[in-house]
C-alpha cells in the first residue's frame, strides 16, 4: 500500500487509542479521588506524568494541585495540549479524513461525529453536568470505532497498520500506567488498604479489573498486579500481549520471508522485544528491577514507531509532522 | 388537473421562466404528477424536518466542501434542497443525444487540434484564439493519449430557456467536479424520500463508480485486467477532497497524492510499503497546472516530475488528458456548432447560448452597447468569479466592466441573459416552497467503447432570491436530478 496511506493508518490507530485510554484514565482516577484516602496530588499527579506531560503542566499551572479540575480540564480540552483528549480526537479524525478511501464509512461517520461532537456545546455541557457520562461518550465512540474496524474493514495492509499503531501505542500506555503508579507508591509507604485502592484504580484504569479476578490470583497486591499487566498472555491490554499482537500485524505486513524488502530493523526489533518479554517472570518485576523493565518497553516501542515511520511510512509530510504527537 | 397539494399551494412559478415542476397556470406538470402529488402532501412542518434530517446526515458523514478563502480547511456541507428536479424522459433522451454528440465532436475536435489542425486551416479566428491561448500546450502535439481517449469525464452544463429547450452554456473537459454530490443527494432522497423517489420511477445512477473505474481501465497501455489505476488529489485540503476520497472509495482504487509517485525511466511508479509499484493509468484531479514541474510551473511542490515525459512516451494514461482546455476555453465555445458540423457532418442537437465574441471588433462594439442586457465572462475564469450579470449590475459597475472589455477584448465573451428555469425549493426562514433557478451539470463518461451519459446529473440551485448564479463558491445550492425511465 503507498506509504502516506500506511502512516495514516498507524497513527489513526495510535490516537483513537490514546484518546480513549485518556478518557479511561481520567475517568478512573476521579472516581479513585472520591473514596481514596488520597490528596488530590497524590491521585492526579501520576496521571499528568503518565501523559508526558509533568514540565509542560508544572509550567503552565504551577506545582500546586486543589484539585482534580485543572488537570482534567488540562487533559480533556486544552488545545495546546498534544495529548489532550480533544486533540486526539481531532488528529484521529483528520487522519481518517485523509485517508477516507481507506477507512470505512460507518467507521468514519463515528470518529467524524465525535469530533463534531467535541466542537459543539453539547460536549462541555455534558462535561459541567455529568462529567463520568462524558468520559464513558468519549471511551464509547472510540471502543465503538475501533469495533467498527474490526468489523467493517477487509483484514489486509490497511488494518494491519491501524492495529500495529494502536498495539504499541497501547504497550507504551500500560507500561508508563504501571511505572508512575509504582513509583507514587514506593514513596508514599502508605498503608495497605491504600495500596490496594490504588492498584484496583490501576487495573480499572486499564479496563482490567474484572479480568485480573478472573485470574483467581487473590488480592490486588503490587506484584499480583504488575504480573498481570506485564506478564498476562491473554489480557488484551497487558504489555506482553500488546508487543506480541504488534509483532504479529508488523509480520503481515512485512513477512520475514519477504528479505531485501522495506522494514528489516522494525521487525527485527519488534521480534526481539516479543522474544525478551515471553522470557520474563515475575521476579523481574520486584521492586528493584520493575523501573528497569518498563523503561525499556517504554524506550523500546518508541524506538520501534520510529524505525517503522522510517522504513515503512515514508517521510511525514511536515504539515503530518506537526501534527502527530509522539 | 388535481388540485396542488399542501406544499405546493402557494407557489407560484415567476412569469416568462420556465418552471421545472410546475405549469404555468400553477398546476404541477402531468409527467411529475404522481411524485410530486405525494412529495406535496407533505405538512411543511413534516418537510422541514426531513431536510433538517438531511442537513444533518450531510454534515455527520462529511460529506463537505473546504472553503479557499479560509486557510484553516473549514468544511462546509454544499447547502442542499430536498425537493428533486424530476426530468422527464422524452426530454432526457434528447439532451442524451445531444450529450453523446457533443463529446465525440469535442473529442475529434481535440485530436485535430493536437494533430492535423484541418479545422483551424480553415478558420482563421479560430486559429488564433486556440494557438494563442494559453490553454493550449504545443509540446504535446503529436502525443496520441493511450487508448485513443482525451475526455474520459465531462461535465456539460446546461440550462433551461422560457421555451422549456436546454441549451448548453459551458463544457467542462478538465477535472469536472460534483459528481459526488450527486449520488450523495441520491442517497438521502433515498432515506428520506423513497416513496416519492419509488412513484418518480427514477433512472438509479450507482453504477458510476463502476462505469467510471472501467472506463479508466479501459485505456490503459497495457492489459486492463493487469493494471494499477490510481485517483490523484492534491490532498485534504483541496475544496473538492470529499470527492477526490469518495470517487476512490467507491471504486477500490487507491487515492494518491503527487508525493506519493515518482517516474524513473518514463514510468510511473508509487511509493509503497512494498517498495516502487508501477502505476499505468492515474485520474488526476490536479489542476494541469500543477500535474508536472517538468513542464507546468517549477514552483509547483504538487507536481509528479516527469509524469508528461511517461504521458508522452506512452506508459501511463492520464485522465482527462492535458491539453484539453483548448475545447472548453470560453473562446472556443462558440463555434462548437460548426465543429460539430465539421467533424460528425450532423446538425447539433443541443442548442447554445448566443455568444458575442468581444475578439470580433463587430461584437465587442455590440457588447459594449449593451451590457446592461448581457452576461460577460472572462474566458479563462471559472467558478462563476469575473463575471458581469449586466441587468444586475449597477451603472457605476458596467462602465468599469466595460473599460476592462475594452481593453483586452479578447479575454471575455458575453452572452444575452439567459432567464433560467426555475425548480420549487425549500425556504427554510419562511418554511415554504419558492422558485430558485437552476442549471444541470451531466457527467459523460468516453472510454474506448464510446461515451456513456450517466441518467441524472447535478442540479445547481442558486439560493437567493433573484440569483442567477449557481456556483457553490457563490451561495449555490444542489438538489437530487431525477430521470425518469421511460414509460413501458
Amino acid at each position: 500500500m503507498i506509504s502516506r496511506v500506511a502512516d495514516a493508518c498507524f497513527w489513526l490507530g495510535r490516537y483513537l487509542e490514546r484518546a480513549e485510554s485518556t478518557a479511561r484514565v481520567l475517568q478512573v482516577t476521579r472516581n479513585l479521588s472520591l473514596d481514596a484516602a488520597l490528596t488530590p496530588r497524590q491521585c492526579w499527579q501520576p496521571v499528568v506524568v503518565v501523559e508526558g506531560e509533568e514540565a509542560r503542566f508544572a509550567a503552565r499551572f504551577g506545582p500546586e494541585m486543589e484539585d482534580g479540575e485543572v488537570v482534567q480540564r488540562y487533559l480533556t480540552w486544552d488545545e495546546e495540549n498534544l495529548s489532550s483528549i480533544v486533540r486526539s480526537i481531532g488528529a484521529a479524525r483528520e487522519n481518517a479524513r485523509s485517508i477516507r478511501e481507506v477507512v470505512s464509512l460507518e467507521t468514519w461517520e463515528v470518529l467524524n461525529e465525535l469530533h463534531l461532537w467535541m466542537g459543539r456545546g453539547d460536549a462541555p455541557a455534558r462535561y459541567g453536568d455529568d462529567r463520568d457520562g462524558f468520559y464513558r461518550h468519549v471511551r464509547r465512540a472510540c471502543q465503538l470505532a475501533m469495533g467498527l474496524l474490526q468489523g467493517t474493514m477487509l483484514h489486509d495492509d490497511p488494518y494491519h497498520f491501524i492495529v500495529l499503531g494502536t498495539m504499541l501505542e497501547r504497550a507504551g500506555q500500560t507500561a508508563r500506567l504501571l511505572d508512575v503508579h509504582h513509583h507514587a507508591l514506593t514513596q508514599l509507604a502508605t498503608h495497605q488498604v491504600v495500596e490496594t485502592a490504588v492498584f484496583l484504580a490501576l487495573l480499572r484504569a486499564c479496563s482490567g479489573f474484572e479480568p485480573f479476578m478472573k485470574r483467581g490470583r487473590g488480592p490486588a497486591t503490587t506484584l499480583a498486579v504488575a504480573s498481570f499487566l506485564v506478564l498476562d498472555r491473554d489480557f488484551p491490554r497487558s504489555i506482553r500481549f500488546s508487543i506480541s499482537g504488534a509483532l504479529g500485524r508488523l509480520e503481515r505486513v512485512r513477512p520475514v520471508s519477504a528479505i531485501g524488502s522495506p522494514g528489516a530493523e522494525s521487525l527485527e526489533r519488534l521480534r526481539a522485544l516479543d522474544a525478551w518479554m515471553s522470557a520474563q517472570r515475575p521476579a523481574a518485576l520486584e521492586a528493584g528491577s520493575i523501573h528497569a523493565l518498563l523503561t525499556r518497553v517504554v524506550d523500546e516501542s518508541a524506538a520501534i514507531c520510529d524505525a517503522i515511520g522510517r522504513e515503512l511510512l515514508g517521510q511525514p509530510t511536515p504539515t503530518l509532522e506537526q501534527h502527530q504527537a509522539q | 388537473m388535481a388540485a396542488p397539494t399542501t406544499l405546493f399551494r402557494e407557489y407560484r412559478p415567476l412569469p416568462g421562466v420556465h418552471d421545472e415542476t410546475v405549469g404555468p397556470d400553477g398546476s404541477l406538470r402531468p409527467e411529475f404528477q404522481r411524485c410530486m402529488s405525494a412529495l406535496g402532501a407533505c405538512q411543511p412542518a413534516e418537510f422541514a424536518r426531513h431536510q433538517g434530517f438531511a442537513e444533518l446526515a450531510l454534515l455527520n458523514q462529511g460529506v463537505t466542501f473546504s472553503v479557499y478563502s479560509d486557510q484553516r480547511g473549514t468544511e462546509k456541507i454544499f447547502p442542499f434542497c430536498l425537493v428533486p428536479r424530476v426530468i422527464s424522459a422524452r426530454d432526457w433522451a434528447r439532451v442524451e443525444r445531444g450529450l453523446r454528440q457533443r463529446v465525440l465532436a469535442l473529442e475529434a475536435f481535440l485530436d485535430d487540434v493536437y494533430g492535423e489542425q484541418r479545422a483551424l486551416r480553415e478558420k482563421p479566428l479560430l486559429r488564433e484564439l486556440v494557438l494563442g491561448g494559453k490553454a493550449f500546450l504545443p509540446k504535446l502535439r503529436g502525443v496520441l493519449p493511450p487508448g485513443g481517449v482525451r475526455i474520459h469525464v465531462s461535465g456539460i452544463d446546461l440550462v433551461r430557456d422560457p421555451s422549456g429547450t436546454f441549451r448548453v452554456l459551458e463544457d467542462n473537459l478538465r477535472t469536472p467536479s460534483g459528481v459526488s454530490y450527486v449520488l450523495e443527494n441520491r442517497l438521502l432522497s433515498k432515506r428520506v424520500l423513497p416513496e416519492v423517489l419509488d412513484l418518480a420511477r427514477a433512472h438509479g445512477i450507482d453504477a458510476y463508480p463502476e462505469r467510471l473505474a472501467a472506463t479508466l481501465r479501459s485505456v490503459s497501455p497495457e492489459d486492463p485486467d493487469a493494471s494499477s489505476v490510481v485517483v490523484l488529489t492534491p490532498g485534504p485540503y483541496n475544496s473538492a477532497y470529499f470527492e477526490h476520497s469518495f470517487l476512490a472509495r467507491t471504486m477500490g482504487l487507491e487515492l494518491v497524492q503527487a508525493a506519493d509517485l515518482f517516474v524513473k525511466d518514463d514510468r510511473v511508479y508509487a511509493r509503497t510499503t512494498r517498495g516502487p509499484r508501477r502505476v499505468h493509468v492515474v485520474y488526476r484531479r490536479t489542476d494541469e497546472a500543477f500535474l508536472d514541474p517538468e513542464v507546468f510551473r517549477p514552483d509547483s511542490l504538487l507536481g509528479v516530475r516527469g509524469l508528461m515525459r511517461a504521458y508522452a512516451a506512452g506508459n501511463v494514461a492520464l485522465a482527462n488528458a492535458p491539453g484539453n482546455g483548448v475545447a472548453d476555453d470560453k473562446a472556443v465555445y462558440p463555434f462548437v456548432p460548426e465543429l460539430i458540423r465539421f467533424y460528425l457532418d450532423e446538425e447539433p442537437v443541443l442548442e447554445q447560448v448566443p455568444t458575442f465574441l468581444c475578439a470580433r471588433p463587430a461584437d465587442c462594439d455590440h457588447v459594449l452597447g449593451h451590457l446592461a442586457e448581457m452576461v460577460v465572462k472572462v474566458v479563462d475564469e471559472a467558478g462563476g468569479y469575473g463575471m458581469l450579470v449586466g441587468p444586475q449590475a449597477s451603472a457605476a459597475e458596467r462602465e468599469e466592466f466595460g473599460r476592462r472589455v475594452a481593453a483586452e477584448p479578447r479575454r471575455y465573451i458575453a452572452q444575452p441573459l439567459v432567464e433560467l428555469s426555475t425548480c420549487p425549493t425549500w425556504d427554510a426562514s419562511t418554511q415554504r416552497l419558492v422558485p430558485r433557478r437552476v442549471d444541470l451539470r451531466p457527467y459523460v463518461l468516453n472510454s474506448r467503447a464510446g461515451p456513456w451519459v450517466l441518467p441524472g446529473g447535478l442540479t445547481r440551485v442558486a439560493l437567493v432570491k433573484g440569483s442567477y448564479v449557481v456556483n457553490s463558491s457563490q451561495g449555490g445550492g444542489s438538489k437530487d436530478t431525477w430521470i425518469q425511465k421511460e414509460q413501458v
